[in-house]
Formats: structure tokens, C-alpha cells, sequence
């Protein structure tokens, strides 16, 4: 591992404004709507309005009548670019059911796109869509995990229901344990379902010209897309561009194109006319790829002193009728455990298909695996009779444990939950909160604290698609940097974050470097915002490129001065010899001659200063932290007033620490909307019925606490020291919270964990626990 | 989210405006917060919006003789602002400084809030807890509708399709009644799982006058009437306030949603009476 | 269905249009006007994102027809920075304050603070936070928002970073 530079940390570690912020502030980003083309058509889609049945009849003829339609296809048209439709791991062919852009002879799902209406505008295609007449013969939906186990075959081609499953039943070996423990704690987390809704919703433009195909995509790297795309029609990789400026939040919702937009760009091809399609609001909570429904059942055994000799879990997951990729989810088995030392560990893992809308990624997808753990250790501590804190200081991985090999087969080092904690708790007295809550509950308020410690795995890299990220860096013949990398920003601030890395690197200003990550036409590929990984990967690879370009900017000012390379150093964009002033060059000038005049470089090397650096990370880097939150549960309403939250973290060197907490409070506002208000529902017949945002409740202003961040740096193992932090919010704010309403609730002896915790949900424990005390 | 195709006018006098509603499928557009996302969603799909926002008689706060009369379209925000509303019915400013948000509060009208009907809003349960009555006129002529005979349903008023609001009346209160405004929402400018407002007199330490709605808790505003006729003429001290709590509740009807159970809303509109009351008769006997 | 002549002002430049009846104020901004700073984030009136200012008040664009700005004057984001480049407070406090990552609830945000800020006294900090109960970010945690928010008030922020 190269420590930081010593010469010069000027920006790394430096709050800088955002070089983003310009264009972004006075409405000058550039969003996939924002794209115009000559003659763009547009596209709407008429979707079934039930969850299950076949299709027995779709008439056409009113839509295509509606002057300024310009065609309406089904899956009959499209038939014969024989997509597949791949994800974001990039396995093909394809796993799990066929799936088509466009339903074929059954709808699976409420809001199945069953005809695409092309118009010469929205209003228009949607007017058309209207007038689509299908007739269906529908049939009874299933639609939860408990109805996939018994009911109908969601899907004719495939054997079961069982999307994927892992894992075993319980052996004899763990029941043994179980036998044997001094405590065994179980219990059950169910999560509800999760609109991602990032405030840009789903689109794409397609644009032909010639053979040149480029595509507008609202996504979290063009460079997945465009090979995603690629292998969806068959095509060479380089036969299509993808271009995405400015994106408006992913959250692992637009990792991949999906029915809609591949649709969309089947229709370009048939049409030979560039066409959009814009997701509305209502398709985004409804039709596009949701999140998080499942079911989670532990059971923990712990030897008398309290420490783990054992767990089983029991998860299930709702992948509805068409996920990205069939998913059990079995990163939630994986990860679970990486924090403290646990012996052994079985599990199963399900993934199951229903007639509902199917699985996308979300922010942590596999964060319930925190949630669930966090949350049963502090139910573990109350049956035990030992403070939580202290059951957690007893199963931690300290740094002496290190490096450590967890059950599951990771290998775990230089990660510091425990003195994150520690960290946490010097910041927040609980001695004191303690005495604040038994004098509050005299006057019947009640406060809770809630703390939770996890391990981020940041930064994998075992899949291909995560293996490398790559960095093509010059220094143009002006002095100035360009730096075009497979990093990708969908609010992520990479323009910022790599940019303060190439600068201190090359030893030049943050203002001449120009970062670009918008178009898979240029730089090499990279998989750009997924698994909390730019920092390390994008940072590696810009500082093994600025490395190169550095070495030969040294031995060019070093033949020029007969110098020694050692002795040149390159700061502020000054080229300087040490102990030799006067011959001080600008790196224009050294540019000016490494672009323009060979006879004066080292003989042999090659001209200009350009560099290339693919750089693949340890195979993972895990981020540690301790969060705490305090509740305030009012007795009377059941509402949740969050009065303060403290992050405990290390994430390693931080690049901006403004844009770290930026992700960090990003992941625990929408942790905090997950506990208690975000819920995706749907009636008996697999109708969603929260399909506004008056229904489905973001979290707003009032909702997100001022979060307090303490930070342990521990350079990580990966060039520059970075460690990732763009999931952690997500993954381990849910359990903070919860564990914190638990604490609240403790006088009344309820303890809930199926998510959301609503105000009426709280009331009825509130009640219900008074009822038990009354009785 | 597009509307569905329809034609558009924007009449400046009341007379053209009623002109195009006799024709029938027409729908008004006042501030538009709530008619435009139904328009989007194409639940609603008139063949006429007719925009009232440029009728210069339907503007302004005044008061013609007791009371004040608020024209239809006065914006929400200019209600909040209004000096005349601040000094004859402080409760009612309370109340619209609560309907949803800033920026919606520009547009939306106090009439277009008064005439929707949302179960859930303030200013349909203030015109039933203030006794206010609504001024409707259509080409066959006009009408004042007590608010308390307004509303029949969720969304459902007693207006005829060729009706418009054209202002909204207060009775006076007296400057020293007590304020009585309390609405339980998740979040600000959500719809209320719970809310209450009114306004109580008080005579020589007695209740001589009391008007008292919920919003929420039913499927129109609902006025509490065992609870006021439990209270009128009581002496302000020694009121059972659980008691007058239960029968208040008695009056409601609330129902399950995704937002919050009936029994929820029962167990905590039960206690926000009682609280609201006791330190509204607290403030009153310090 | 009907079509209107309108006549608008926009960022101080004048725009005339024929539009359906049905058109939005926003599309028609954006998509007419070309001022795509004026974003679509929900269409019911809900998220904030199309706020702009119609003379002199921060509303929300896609629950107006632009039938019914016909007369008016009208401010985007776009016609809030000094032609110099200079940003205005409001933006440039956001800056300052890490208050935007994706940007695309920035452009409604700027107009609401914008327009409460725009008379000759200076909003109280609880006004401005009110205001914001008008906007959604599923980003930034609203903690540089507020921080704005604060810096725009003169209010002293809360304690220190750690």
C-alpha cells in the first residue's frame, strides 16, 4: 500500500465546493429529459390492469387513429430482435424467467406494459394508450412470499416459485448448539417494500445516426449500459454509445435498462427516429423495479458469559414476477456476521416470485442482514440481562482478532467496529442519557437510545463487473488535466472527489483538472456507482495514472536540466529542480515539448503525456462504524421525534469530508424513511395503492435529524487509503432507530420489528402494553 | 402524467363564469393544487376548465356587516396575511396557516379548499365549527348554504354541477373567544390523522357559545355536537373534560387508511380533545 | 380541445406561444421555453422540484396550465445568477454548504428561498425552514439545506463537526 503523498495532501481531505455545483445550481445539468433531437418521438405505455391472466385479444386500431400517433407496438414487434434482457452482473444468457420488454401472452404484474404508443408528444402517446384495447382473462394473483410458498406457478417456464434459494436446514451440529446454549433468542424482522424513488425518475432517449446508435440514459454508468445493451440486441459492444451527463439519483434502482427503456430503444430501431420515453411518477412507484420485501427469522445461542456459539436464519425475499436478476440475496448470509466473532452460522435463503413488480436494487440491498442483527442482539441483551453495549464488546472483532476468517469464509482485517464504538460512546453519555430516562418516564416521556455497530464490505470486486475501474488521464499541451474516467456520478461528486485526488497526485491545481465519466464512447469500461466503491477504485486507478504521468514528467524535466528525476518535483503545475530555481518550468512547457518537439525528450520515449491505469482493488475494503440515536416516543400519538443521531465512523481517508457525510446522511435519511414511513402496498388483487407521494411518504426536512459525525481514519489497504461509504447510511441507520423506539417502548414491554413503525403501529403496543400491565 | 384533451376558458366576470357551467362538464379550476393532479392522473376529465382566477369580484377579505366574507378565490397565503382575518377570527389564520405548504398556499384558494371537501382539511371542519355559510350562485340563481348542511360525503358537497362558491361567510366571534386548533399529522401539509378546531365563548365563567369540528375523522368535517350541547351554558370550571372528550368522539366516524387505523384515530382524537379543552379552560381561569 | 395565444416573461425576456389548453406551465417552460432548469420530479404537486416564481410568489409549475401564466413574469433558475456569472445568495449559499448532490431538487429549493428572500426584510429562519416542508431530496439528508437555510437567516449553525 502507498501511504498518502507526503509532498503534498492540499485537497485530499479538504471540504471543497463542488466543481458540480456551477451547472447544477443555475439549471444548466444536463438530465436525460433535457435532451432534444430533431423529430423526437415519444413514447407511452399501456399497461395491464391486472396482476395475472392471459392476454386473450389486444385491439389496436383507436390507439394507432389518434392523429400524431406514429406507431403502437407489442411483443410481436419487437420478436425479432430476440432480446435478453441482462443485468448488471452481466450473465448471459439471462437466469430466471423469460422476460420480454413487452408482455407476451400473460401479464405477470399490475402494470405489465402490454402495447408502447410512439407520438409526436407525451400527451399524445398517453392519450393513445388510453384508447389500447385489451382483453384479458384474469386469473388469481399471488402475491406475498406465504402465498408464493402454497399458490400457483407465477411463471409457466420456470419449476417453482423458488426464484433462487441457498443455504440448508438447520444441521445437527447447530442444533446441538442450540441445545447447549445457555440462551437461545429468536425472533422475526419483516420489511416492507420500498419505492427507491430517486427524484429523477426512469428514461432514455435513442438517437440513430447512420449506424451510429447513441442512447441517453439515466443510469450509474454508461459503460454497464452500453455493453448491457449491447448484449440485450445481439450487437457489438461498440456499435452503441451511451451518453449520461447528469443523473438524478440511482440509489441501485437504474444500475441496469429495463423493459421500458429497452422497448423504447427497439422502437428507434424499427422507427429509424430518435424516440424518448420519460418515466412519470406514477410508473416510478409502480413499475419500476422495487425493493427490500422480506421476511427475516433468527435464532442466536449464547454460552453463559454471554458471547455467540451460534446462529440460524430463516430469510425470504419477495422478488415479484420480473427482478433484475433472480435474488436470494445471500450477500445478506454472507455479510451478517462480519462484525463479531461468531462460530457458526447456517441459514436459507429464498427468493421468491410473485405476481407483483419485480426486485431492483436498493442501497444496501443486502442491509436487512444489519437491521436483523443489530435489533436481535438487543432483544439477546434483554433476555440475557446484560447491557447491550457490553453484549456487543463481547462478540466484536477487536484489532487484535485480525486478520480474521468468519464462517462464511471472509477474511476480515483492518476493520475497527470496536473502536468505533468506543469512538461513539465518548460523544454520547449513555451513563447520563440514562439517568435523563428514568427521570423522564416519571413525567411520562419516553426517551430511548438505540446504538448499533456494523461492517460495511465496500469495494468487492469478485464479480467481473466489479473487478477494475479505469483511468485515462493527459495533461494537455495548455498544462491543463484531463481525466476521463469509469467512474460515474449520480450526485456522488466524483468530478469533485477525483479531481482533489489527481491534484495532489500530479502536484498541479484542483481548477485545471476536467473530469469526465458521462459516455461509454470515451475511457474504458468500469461499472461506476454500485457496492459503495468509487472512492477506492476510481481514487486507485486516478493515482496509478497520475503516478505514470508524474515518473515521465520527472525524467522529461530531467534530461532537460541533466538532472537527476529524484530531484524534480512538480508543485502547484510548477516543474522544479531542487536547489535550481531558474530552471523552474511551467507543465505547459514541459507539455509544449512533450507534444511538439521529440528531439528533446529522453531518447526512445514516447511523446506526450498520456497515461492509463486499470486498476483492480483488494477484494474487498470494509468500512466500519457505531451509530447512536436518540428517540423521543410520544405516549400519546405514537410519533417519533429523533433528537440526536451521532455517526461513528472510519471509512479510511476521506477525499472531501463534506461529500463523505453527504453519503452518509444521504443513506440515513432514506434508513430513516424506511423505519418509519416509506411503505409500497398493494389491495387483494395485486392493485399498488400507493401511488402518489401523498401516499407514499418520503422523508422531509423535519423528518432527518442534524447528524453529528465523528471519524477514525485507518487507511485501508487499497491505493490512497480510501475506504467506501455510499451504502452505509442505508445499511446501518435502520437498526440505530429501530433500536432506539425499542428502547423507548421497553416500559411498555414491546418490542415490534415489522417495518414501518407507523404511529398507529407504536399506539397499539403503547396500549397493548398498558393492557398487560393493567391486567 | 398528461391530462386529458380539454377546452380551457377564463372568464373576468362571474356572469360569463356561470354561463359555461350551465352548459354541464365543466369543472372549475381555482388554485389548481388539487384539480391539476387529477387532471394528471386522468381521474378527473372534464370537457371545460373553466379558470376562475381572473374574476376580479371573486377577490378580497371584508367585512359587510358583522362577520367577514371571504371571496372565493382570495389565495390561501392572502388569508394568512389578511389583518381583517387576524382581528375578527384568529382561529380561522390558525387553521389556513397549517393547509399544506408555502409554495401551494400561493395558488390554492379558500374557496377551492371549502368547496373540495377533503375530509381531511382544515377549512371545510372551520367553516362546520365556526357556523360560517357558503355563498354559491349558478343562472338560476344563488343560494347561502350552512356549512353544517355542506358536506355529504368524502369530496361530496351538496353543490350542483352549475354552481359556483363565490365566497365564503364567518359569523362574528367575540375577540376574547378561546382558540381551539390541534391537528396531528405525520408530517407538515400532510393530510391530518387527526384534527380538531373551534371556538368557545365564555359569559360571566360560563360557556355561552362553542363550536366545535373534526377533520379526519370522518368522511366530511363533523361537527361535535353532543360534546358543544354537553358544554353550552357550563360553568368553565369543573368540566369533566373526559367525559366531554368521549362524547365528542361519539359524534366521529373514522375509518382505517394507509395512514392510520380508526382505533387509532379514536384512542388519540379522544385525548387531544381532552388536552385541547382542559388547557383551553386553564388559559380561561388564569 | 383549445388552443391559446400567450404572451409571458420569462427571466425578463419575452415569449410568446400557442398552447393546448392542457399544457403545463412546466413543460411549457422547458420545452418551449428550453428552460429545462425547471425540473419534473412528480407532476401532482408534491415533490417541489418545478418550482419557479410567477410574479413574485414560489409555485409549484405542474399544477399550472400555461394557459394561466398568459401575462405574467416569470423567474427560472436559470434567470437567477448574475449575467457575470455571480451566483445568487441563495445559490451561492447552498454552494457553500454542500446543499445538492444529484441536482434535481436543487432548481425548486434555490426559487422558494429565492422568492422568500427576494423583499427588503430578511426572512426568519422558521419561515424559510417552513418552506422547505415544500420540498423532497432523497439525497442530501436536507443537512446542507439547512445549513443554507441557516446562512441565508443569520442564524449560527449547530454544533461543530466532530
Amino acid at each position: 500500500m502507498n501511504a498518502p503523498h507526503i509532498a503534498a495532501a492540499r485537497f485530499v481531505g479538504q471540504r471543497l465546493p463542488r466543481k458540480e455545483d456551477a451547472r447544477l445550481l443555475t439549471g444548466r445539468g444536463s438530465y436525460v429529459d433535457d435532451v432534444v433531437l430533431p423529430g423526437m418521438l415519444h413514447v407511452a405505455f399501456a399497461r395491464s390492469p391486472i396482476a395475472r391472466g392471459a392476454i386473450k385479444s389486444i385491439d389496436l386500431a383507436q390507439a394507432r387513429a389518434v392523429p400524431g400517433v406514429r406507431a403502437v407496438y407489442t411483443a410481436d414487434d419487437l420478436a425479432r430482435f430476440n432480446i435478453d434482457m441482462v443485468s448488471f452482473f452481466l450473465i448471459t444468457p439471462p437466469p430466471g424467467p423469460k422476460v420480454y420488454p413487452l408482455a407476451k401472452d400473460r401479464v405477470a404484474h399490475v402494470g405489465d406494459p402490454v402495447a408502447m404508443i410512439v407520438a409526436d408528444n407525451r400527451y399524445i402517446a398517453e392519450d393513445a394508450a388510453a384508447l389500447v384495447a385489451v382483453e384479458y382473462e384474469a386469473e388469481d394473483p399471488v402475491l406475498t412470499i406465504e402465498g408464493a410458498k402454497s399458490g400457483a406457478r407465477v411463471h409457466p417456464d420456470v419449476e417453482s416459485n423458488v426464484a433462487q434459494v441457498m443455504g440448508m436446514p438447520i444441521d445437527p451440529d447447530l442444533e446441538k448448539i442450540f441445545a447447549e446454549a445457555a440462551h437461545v433468542v429468536t425472533g422475526t424482522i419483516k420489511h416492507q417494500r420500498i419505492a427507491q424513488s430517486p427524484m429523477e425518475t426512469r428514461g432514455v432517449v435513442f438517437a440513430k445516426q447512420g449506424d451510429e446508435i447513441t442512447v441517453y440514459l439515466s443510469c450509474q454508468s454508461p459503460h454497464v449500459a452500453a455493453r448491457i445493451l449491447a448484449l440485450d440486441f445481439n450487437l457489438p459492444q461498440s456499435s452503441i454509445r451511451v451518453i449520461a451527463k447528469d443523473v438524478g439519483g440511482g440509489f441501485g434502482l437504474k444500475t441496469q435498462p429495463w423493459r421500458e427503456e429497452v422497448a423504447t430503444i427497439a422502437a428507434g430501431l424499427l422507427l429509424n427516429r430518435p424516440v424518448k420515453w420519460i418515466e412519470d411518477r406514477l410508473e416510478s412507484l409502480t413499475t419500476s423495479n422495487l425493493a427490500r420485501e422480506q421476511e427475516f427469522t433468527l435464532k442466536l445461542a449464547f454460552a453463559a458469559d454471554a458471547r455467540l456459539t451460534g446462529c440460524y436464519g430463516d430469510y425470504a425475499l419477495n422478488n415479484g414476477a420480473f427482478p433484475h436478476a433472480p435474488d436470494c440475496n445471500v450477500a445478506v448470509m454472507m455479510f451478517m456476521w462480519t462484525p463479531y466473532k461468531l462460530p457458526r452460522f447456517g441459514f436459507m435463503a429464498t427468493g421468491w416470485h410473485t405476481n407483483t413488480i419485480g426486485l431492483g436494487g436498493y442501497r444496501g440491498p443486502w442491509a436487512i442482514e444489519s437491521l436483523a442483527r443489530e435489533a436481535m442482539l438487543d432483544v439477546a441483551a434483554r433476555q440475557i440481562g446484560i447491557d447491550p453495549v457490553e453484549l456487543r464488546r463481547r462478540n466484536l472483532l477487536a484489532a487484535a482478532d485480525q486478520p480474521y476468517t468468519t464462517t462464511m469464509g471472509l477474511t476480515v482485517e483492518d476493520a475497527t467496529p470496536l473502536e468505533c464504538l468506543d469512538n461513539l460512546l465518548k460523544k454520547v453519555d449513555v451513563p447520563a442519557f440514562r439517568a435523563e430516562q428514568v427521570a423522564a418516564r416519571k413525567q411520562g416521556r419516553y426517551l430511548g437510545l438505540g446504538i448499533a455497530v456494523y461492517i460495511e464490505p465496500t469495494a468487492a470486486s469478485g464479480f467481473p463487473v466489479l473487478a477494475s475501474d479505469v483511468a485515462n488521464l493527459r495533461i494537455e499541451p495548455t498544462g491543463k488535466v484531463t481525466a476521463i474516467l469509469s467512474t460515474h456520478s449520480q450526485g456522488h461528486g466524483t468530478q469533485t472527489t477525483m479531481a482533489q485526488v489527481i491534484a495532489d497526485r500530479l502536484g498541479v491545481p484542483f481548477e485545471d483538472i476536467s473530469i469526465y465519466e458521462d459516455d461509454s464512447s470515451r475511457g474504458g469500461f468500469g461499472p461506476g456507482a454500485a457496492g459503495s466503491r468509487q472512492a477506492v477504485v476510481g481514487g486507485g486507478a486516478s493515482i496509478r495514472a497520475a503516478d505514470i504521468l508524474v515518473d515521465k514528467i520527472k525524467r522529461i524535466a530531467a534530461h532537460l536540466n541533466n538532472a537527476n528525476p529524484q530531484d524534480v518535483h512538480i508543485e502547484d503545475g510548477m516543474v522544479k529542480v531542487a536547489g535550481v530555481q531558474e530552471v523552474t518550468r511551467t507543465l505547459r512547457e514541459i507539455a509544449e515539448i512533450a507534444y511538439g518537439d521529440p528531439t528533446r525528450l529522453p531518447h526512445g520515449m514516447e511523446m506526450g503525456l498520456e497515461a492509463q491505469y486499470r486498476y483492480s482493488p483488494p477484494p474487498m475494503t470494509f468500512t466500519s462504524a457505531a451509530h447512536a440515536c436518540i428517540v423521543e416516543v410520544d405516549a400519546e400519538t405514537g410519533f417519533v421525534t429523533i433528537k440526536r443521531w451521532v455517526a461513528s465512523e472510519d471509512c479510511g481517508v476521506m477525499i472531501n469530508p463534506a461529500i463523505v457525510e453527504g453519503q452518509i446522511a444521504g443513506g440515513l435519511a432514506q434508513g430513516i424513511g424506511q423505519v418509519l414511513l416509506e411503505e409500497v402496498e398493494f389491495d387483494a388483487q395485486g392493485n399498488p395503492t400507493t401511488v402518489t407521494f401523498k401516499d407514499y411518504m418520503l422523508p422531509a426536512a423535519v423528518d432527518v435529524p442534524e447528524f453529528e459525525y465523528t471519524h477514525i481514519c485507518t487507511p485501508s489497504k487499497s491505493e490512497g487509503g480510501f475506504r467506501g461509504v455510499g451504502e452505509g447510511g442505508a445499511i446501518i441507520g435502520p437498526p440505530t432507530l429501530v433500536n432506539a423506539i425499542a428502547d423507548a417502548l421497553e416500559p411498555f414491554g414491546a418490542r415490534c420489528l415489522e417495518l414501518p413503525l407507523t404511529p398507529s403501529k407504536i399506539l397499539q403496543l403503547i396500549e397493548a402494553g398498558r393492557s398487560n400491565a393493567a391486567a | 402524467m398528461k391530462p386529458a384533451p380539454f377546452d380551457y376558458a377564463a372568464p373576468d366576470t362571474v356572469e360569463a363564469a356561470l354561463e359555461h357551467l350551465s352548459g354541464g362538464d365543466a369543472t372549475i379550476l381555482a388554485g389548481g393544487q388539487t384539480l391539476m393532479p387529477l387532471l394528471a392522473l386522468r381521474m378527473s376529465t372534464p370537457s371545460l376548465v373553466v379558470d376562475i382566477n381572473r374574476i376580479a369580484a371573486l377577490k378580497g377579505v371584508s367585512r359587510p356587516n358583522g362577520g367577514i366574507r371571504i371571496a372565493s378565490v382570495t389565495r390561501q397565503n392572502e388569508l394568512l396575511a389578511s389583518k381583517t382575518a387576524a382581528d375578527a377570527l384568529p382561529v380561522l389564520v390558525q387553521a389556513v396557516s397549517n393547509v399544506g405548504h408555502h409554495q401551494t398556499r400561493n395558488r390554492g384558494t379558500v374557496g377551492g379548499s371549502v368547496s373540495l371537501g377533503e375530509p381531511a382539511a382544515e377549512l371545510p371542519a372551520a367553516s362546520v365549527a365556526l357556523g360560517a355559510s357558503i355563498e354559491a350562485h349558478s343562472k338560476r340563481g344563488s343560494r347561502r348554504i350552512p356549512a353544517e348542511e355542506f358536506y355529504v360525503g368524502p369530496y361530496s358537497t351538496v353543490l350542483e354541477p352549475d354552481e359556483l362558491v363565490t365566497a365564503i361567510h364567518f359569523p362574528d366571534w367575540p375577540a376574547d373567544s378561546v382558540k381551539l386548533f390541534r391537528e396531528v399529522t405525520r408530517r407538515p401539509g400532510d393530510f391530518a390523522l387527526v384534527g380538531l378546531i373551534g371556538s368557545m365563548t365564555l359569559r360571566q365563567g360560563k360557556i355561552d357559545r362553542v363550536g366545535i369540528a373534526w377533520f379526519g375523522m370522518g368522511p366530511t368535517p363533523i361537527k361535535a355536537h353532543q360534546a358543544e350541547a354537553a358544554l353550552a351554558g357550563q360553568s368553565a370550571s369543573g368540566i369533566d373534560v373526559q367525559g366531554i372528550a368521549e362524547l365528542a368522539i361519539a359524534d366521529t366516524d373514522p375509518f382505517d387508511d394507509h395512514h392510520a387505523t380508526a382505533e387509532y384515530r379514536r384512542t388519540v382524537g379522544r385525548r387531544v380533545f381532552a388536552r385541547l379543552l382542559g388547557e383551553a379552560l386553564n388559559v380561561r381561569q388564569a | 380541445m383549445s388552443e391559446h395565444p400567450i404572451d409571458v416573461t420569462i427571466n425578463g425576456q419575452k415569449h410568446s406561444g400557442r398552447v393546448e389548453a392542457r399544457r403545463s406551465l412546466c413543460d411549457f417552460l422547458r420545452m418551449d421555453g428550453g428552460y429545462t432548469g425547471v425540473h419534473v420530479g412528480c407532476e401532482h404537486g408534491v415533490c417541489g422540484a418545478c418550482t419557479v416564481i410567477v410574479d413574485g410568489l414560489a409555485v409549484r409549475s405542474c399544477l399550472m396550465l400555461a394557459v394561466q401564466a398568459n401575462g405574467a413574469s416569470i423567474t427560472t433558475v436559470e434567470g437567477l445568477a448574475a449575467p457575470d456569472g455571480t451566483l445568487h445568495p441563495v445559490q451561492q449559499a447552498l454552494r457553500d454548504e454542500h446543499g445538492l448532490q444529484c441536482g434535481f431538487c436543487t432548481p425548486g429549493v434555490v426559487m422558494s428561498l429565492a422568492a422568500l428572500t427576494a423583499g427588503n426584510e430578511k426572512p426568519s429562519v422558521d419561515t424559510l425552514m417552513a418552506a422547505l416542508s415544500g420540498h423532497i431530496c432523497r439525497c442530501t439528508g436536507y443537512q446542507g439545506i439547512k445549513r443554507a437555510v441557516r446562512r441565508l437567516a443569520g442564524e449560527p449553525q449547530p454544533s461543530e463537526h466532530a
